[in-house]
């Protein structure tokens, strides 16, 4: 217990003074490069703060959020679902971990063109290019995990006359999650920079990423800096508070 | 539960485990089957929890083939069985759930069985949290609670200590007296075969064949084995112990 929330206390503050250091590094920066070209690093908290006042920066960020979920869920709806019924199927597995290997090592952002032209311009063809970010690490390290759920605990539940249900319930599933978690946060990398990128290319409706390349097309230099910097602070709160209780949570019994 | 080998044969490939073996193990009786490691005992075993089947050959269970897995006829393995994202109530209970009776009074039943190994109070713990005899009264419990017709044990206490082996002996031999199912016991420890079994079945190395069969009948024993002595002699020497007193031996004088 003491090791863990020591250890806890010493990842925040690695984190704060990566924080500053990174500040530190953009606020040299801005001293050495014109006002136009970047902004001070109190200048653009300063419009951090106006932006949090304002209802434009709302209306973005929910739209943005609202992809995510729709997007990053998703993937981890079906990624889950076909790692477990992949890893479990021996004859289809090795074919199909090799495709997701192929499909996974295409950008995601390549595919917007296809899917604008498919689907047209509006929310789905970024809310779909998220979830391909998203879905191929979920689906890959659920699947690789679910091949490895040890050989005893499955015959264990078989003579207990478990369904294939119950089965795929109480023993796959709980057996994958520390595997799924860790891929869920990588999908999690993928899907955000997706999103961000699909939404700078697509441009449809307000989004932090729309937002952040209008900032570039005006040459507002303030308002880039601005954005990358709620997109940084963001990512970093969604993955590191929100994830990690989520994993502190279903994986209790490992941290007793 | 009356269990019947005939002419069961098992081969893996090239490799011939089990070759034409025969016999018959009456309802109630309680069975040990010792024999060098890889002598195909653990394979009989499985055969019989319908985690395996027979190459050629019939294999039954009171006049039914045994085809596949029952909560009728259970197995307990030699360890990491339990399930370690569960709390030891929820890995007894498990049992009753996967055979469809309702969470709530699965729960109750599993803290009564808890209780009969000595677990009160450890209802909340998870496995890695308890010591390996522990984790081994849990796994008796969950196999217990299903009130299976045959109990099949696999080396059930090989990883323990020999102290915490001889308690756990006695755990077992309370459980059977009480609830007397047909037992399979597959060890390689000779004074639990003995301790336990009504009749001990000495295997060879592969292809396993019985070398000796010793009928004890089902008589109150205590891990004082001395009446035994003669019977345990030819089994070491059968699996190939030595039992003779060999030169030099004057380290006894030195003692006296």
């Amino acid at each position: 217990m003491a090791d863990r929330s020591s250890s806890g206390v010493a990842s925040k503050r690695a984190y704060v003074a990566a924080i500053l250091i990174i500040m530190l590094f953009w606020q040299v920066a801005a001293w050495f490069l014109p006002d136009f070209l970047m902004p001070d690093v109190p200048t653009a908290l300063i419009r951090l703060w106006e932006e949090l006042n304002s209802s434009e920066f709302y209306e973005g960020l929910g739209n943005s959020m609202t992809r995510l979920g729709a997007g990053y869920g998703s993937a981890l709806f079906f990624g889950i679902i076909l790692g477990l019924v992949g890893g479990t199927l021996n004859a289809v597995r090795s074919t199909l971990k090799a495709a997701i290997i192929i499909l996974q090592s295409i950008p995601s952002i390549a595919w917007v063109p296809l899917f604008l032209i498919l689907m047209g311009f509006g929310n789905l063809p970024i809310i779909v290019v998220v979830a391909i970010g998203a879905f191929f690490p979920t689906a890959l390290s659920v699947m690789n995990a679910t091949e490895s759920v040890e050989k005893v605990h499955i015959s264990a539940a078989r003579v207990m006359g478990a369904s294939k249900l119950q089965m795929l319930k109480r023993v796959y599933f709980p057996a994958v999650t520390p595997e799924l978690i860790t891929g869920a946060q990588l999908a999690f990398g993928n899907a955000w920079r997706a999103l961000i990128s699909a939404e700078m290319i697509v441009g449809f409706s307000a989004g932090l990423g729309k937002s952040l390349a209008y900032s570039g097309e005006i040459a507002d230099m303030t308002g880039v800096m601005t954005n990358i910097l709620v997109i940084a602070v963001l990512a970093a709160v969604i993955d590191q508070v929100i994830l990690e209780r989520i994993k502190h949570r279903l994986l209790r019994y490992q941290y007793l | 539960m009356k269990l019947n080998f005939s002419q069961v044969t098992k081969s893996f490939g090239d490799l011939n485990v089990i070759k034409q073996f025969d016999t018959s193990i009456a309802d109630g009786e309680i069975v040990a089957l010792v024999g060098p490691s890889g002598c195909g005992k653990s394979t009989l075993l499985h055969m019989l929890a319908g985690l395996q089947q027979p190459s050629s050959g019939s294999l039954t269970a009171d006049g039914d083939s045994v085809a596949e897995p029952s909560p009728e006829r259970t197995l307990v393995f030699q360890e990491h069985a339990l399930y370690p994202w569960m709390t030891l109530r929820d890995n007894v209970s498990l049992a009753l759930e996967f055979q469809d009776q309702p969470r709530k009074e699965s729960l109750v039943e599993a803290e009564k069985w808890l209780a009969r190994v000595q677990l009160s109070g450890f209802e909340d713990y998870y496995p890695h949290q308890v010591s390996g005899g522990m984790r081994q009264r849990c796994a008796l419990a969950r196999a217990f609670i299903a009130r299976p017709k045959v109990l099949l044990l696999d080396e059930p206490f090989g990883a323990l200590d020999a102290l915490t082996r001889m308690t756990l002996q006695s755990v077992l031999k309370d459980l059977i007296e009480e609830e007397r199912p047909t037992v399979v016991l597959v060890t390689h420890d000779v004074d639990e075969a003995l301790y336990l079994a009504d009749r001990v079945m000495v295997f060879s190395q592969r292809p396993a064949t019985v070398l000796k069969e010793v009928e004890l009948g089902h008589i109150p024993k205590t891990h004082d084995l001395s009446a035994f002595a003669d019977v345990r002699r030819e089994v070491l020497n059968l699996l190939g112990i030595d039992t003779e007193q060999h030169e030099p031996k004057d380290y006894q004088g030195e003692m006296a």
